[in-house]
């Protein structure tokens, strides 16, 4: 008796790691656990990727190849690699700031406030996409709204609606989550609830080990010809990074 | 006598007579009113800058003024409190923080003056106490809410209640940023002002900033603007801080002083040009009725008047021209001024073109005594000098000269 209780226990101790994961439970999941755990899915420990970017716009297209080395949510390291006109100019982001390198003049320039809400390299992503990337898991109250199902997966559509005094500029979010934890869409609304821009991952498939959408998309919601076109070639998952890579000096000598 | 042959004389030919007195008149008409429109202007430009939160004297860390960033705010702004006990009776003062900043919505983000003030105290010194027109004011503990102009608001395509993020460099060094609730609409004379400015309370801004209790400045509004000077050395000689600058507002607005100056220079030439245009009828006018009568002065002449008395003759008539002129042209100058004082001229319609040199949309005409004294001085004085030339020629005339013309 004392030993079946004791097998007992010990199948429920075996048992309690999975539990906590919600979707096994099959129960409604914690919104903001979701949020994180796709977010630190997409981001990895640590990461380095080669990516094009394409900025589309009615008359002209423009494509470059990036270089980045990316650390938890906090450190980042991008490097245009092609083409040759832009080759070496690089942005660090460190915590919620960021630097950039022109090798044409060979300097560091430190993001002033003023710059934030501009455009990244003329694409439709601004500084502040990148720099507080990390402001959707802590500037944001998540609930699930629906449950849907796509490709035999299930989707969550969480709404995401900024708490009282962060300083972010939407006025919701709603982030469209695969239960494998893969985002596959981010819809930034103004506060009036219009649709501002929108951000979808497609083409998922197996990179760095992982499933993940090759590409990247953000367009602006009234225009339909306008976007910026992200298109992993290399991903690669890593544990860790040296910190020394992710510092002003390194920004610099990469660049060169 | 001869004032009186003088003015007898001027009547002899009316329409004459006429057509140089409307051309008097409208020349001093032209002085006093365009000299009291380009005072207006000058001077609702200074009132504008000075209530744009610029003030009469402000104190400043001896830095901030070339380099206006969050590392050269005052550093303890309590310390002049003693000072600032001292002023007359009738200035008010306010402590503020400015601040370039970045304000962003979801749709636009542009770059705005972050202006942290004390409301109570701001109301009485700058525009922004009379300017909301929508929404409320900031109220002394509001540590969320934020007025922004009416241009802005538009620019921005929101409305009151809703969110404006506010960007700027903290005293760490690093990017602060914090959300506001639009609570206020502000409307100002000039739209670059309504685009420029925001405002939120000087806690919020502190916090926001993480200065402390540092300000960026200290403004002081006086009872009469020109004691400026006199105040400010007063405050100079109170104040042992070197790091601490006490600026006047000539000082503050250059550009705003060298205009005023260039506008005195503006009416001196404005005078001179009318005068010039109207010297010249005037000796014709002179000229002409002397060389009808050279008989006459020939038989004054003969009759033993004495040259001189000829001359005193012939300024005496221009010297009535001048004085029903002048007189005539002050008070139609006056009398449109006194018309124009309650609306002004409305130049809403060209107000983009205005705003470039920072003038207002309805331009108010102000006299000064000093230019009514010095345009009539210059008509009545250089008229009677110009009139010297005519009359010298009458009592030149002899006798025989004065037989042989006919």
């Amino acid at each position: 008796m004392r030993l079946k209780n004791l097998g007992l226990v010990v199948f429920l101790v075996l048992l309690l790691p999975v539990v906590p994961d919600a979707r096994a439970a099959g129960g409604t999941p914690d919104a903001a656990a979701l949020v994180k755990e796709a977010i630190d899915y997409y981001r990895g420990a640590a990461s380095t990727a080669k990516v094009v970017m394409t900025i589309h716009r009615p008359d002209w297209e423009r494509t470059m190849t990036i270089e980045a080395w990316t650390k938890g949510t906090r450190d980042s390291l991008f490097f245009i690699v092609a083409p040759a006109k832009d080759k070496g100019n690089g942005t660090l982001k460190k915590g919620r700031e960021m630097w950039t390198y022109n090798p044409k003049v060979n300097r560091v320039i430190k993001l002033p406030p003023s710059m934030m809400s501009q455009a990244w390299m003329g694409s439709d992503f601004s500084n502040n996409d990148l720099a507080k990337s990390d402001s959707i898991i802590d500037d944001y109250q998540h609930t699930v709204e629906t449950v849907t199902e796509s490709d035999g997966h299930k989707v969550y559509v969480i709404r995401s609606v900024p708490k009282p005094a962060a300083p972010v500029v939407w006025g919701m979010q709603r982030l469209y989550l695969r239960d494998d934890r893969i985002l596959l869409r981010e819809d930034f609304f103004d506060e009036d609830r219009q649709l501002v821009k929108t951000m979808t991952g497609s083409d998922i498939r197996m990179l760095g080990g992982k499933l993940f959408p090759r590409i990247w998309r953000m367009q602006k919601a009234e225009v339909t010809d306008e976007y910026t076109q992200l298109e992993y070639r290399e991903l690669k998952f890593l544990p860790d990074l040296p910190d020394r890579l992710f510092t002003i000096t390194s920004l610099k000598n990469r660049g060169r | 006598m001869i004032l009186q042959m003088g003015w007898r004389n001027i009547w002899r030919n009316k329409r004459r007579t006429a057509v140089i007195l409307v051309a008097v008149i409208i020349g001093v008409w032209a002085m006093i009113f365009m000299g009291a429109l380009m005072r207006g202007i000058a001077d609702q430009m200074v009132k504008n800058s000075i209530a744009t939160l610029t003030g009469h004297i402000q104190l400043q860390d001896a830095a901030f003024r070339n380099d206006p960033v969050i590392e050269h705010f005052l550093k303890a702004p309590d310390k002049l409190a003693p000072v600032l006990g001292r002023l007359p009776a009738d200035a008010r003062w306010t402590q503020r923080i400015r601040v370039n900043a970045v304000a962003a919505n979801a749709r636009h983000s542009d770059g705005v003056v972050l202006a942290g003030i004390d409301p109570g105290r701001e109301a009485k010194i700058s525009f922004i106490g009379d300017a909301v027109y929508q929404g409320r004011y900031l109220g002394e503990d509001d540590l969320n809410g934020i007025i922004v102009g009416r241009a802005l608001l538009e620019k921005f395509e929101t409305r009151l209640g809703h969110k404006l993020v506010l960007m700027s460099q903290g005293a760490d060094g690093e990017i602060a940023s914090r959300a506001f609730r639009i609570v206020g609409v502000f409307r100002a004379e000039l739209q670059s002002t309504e685009k420029q400015f925001v405002f939120v309370t000087l806690p919020a801004a502190q916090q926001m900033l993480k200065t402390g209790d540092e300000v960026s400045e200290i403004a002081i509004l006086l009872g009469n603007y020109r004691d400026a000077a006199a105040v400010a050395n007063s405050i100079r000689a109170g104040i042992t801080d070197q790091t601490v600058t006490v600026y006047t507002w000539q000082q503050l607005l250059p550009l705003v002083s060298s205009i005023m100056k260039m506008y005195d220079g503006f009416i001196l030439v404005w005078f001179i040009v009318v005068f010039i245009a109207m010297g010249f009828g005037l000796v014709n006018t002179i000229l002409m009725a002397v060389f009808e009568r050279v008989r006459e002065f020939g038989l004054l002449r003969s009759l033993g008047m004495k040259p001189r008395l000829v001359v005193a003759e012939v300024l005496a008539e221009s010297f009535f021209l001048l004085a029903i002129g002048t007189l005539v042209g002050n008070l139609l100058g006056l009398a449109s001024v006194w018309l124009l004082s309650g609306s002004g001229i409305d130049l809403s319609a060209f107000a983009q073109g205005m705003e470039f040199a920072g003038m207002s949309r309805i331009i108010i005409p102000v006299v000064y005594v000093r230019d009514v004294v010095s345009a009539d001085l210059t008509v009545f004085l250089l008229g009677l000098l110009i009139s010297l030339y005519p009359a010298v020629k009458a009592a030149r005339f002899t006798p025989v000269e004065a037989m042989a013309h006919t």
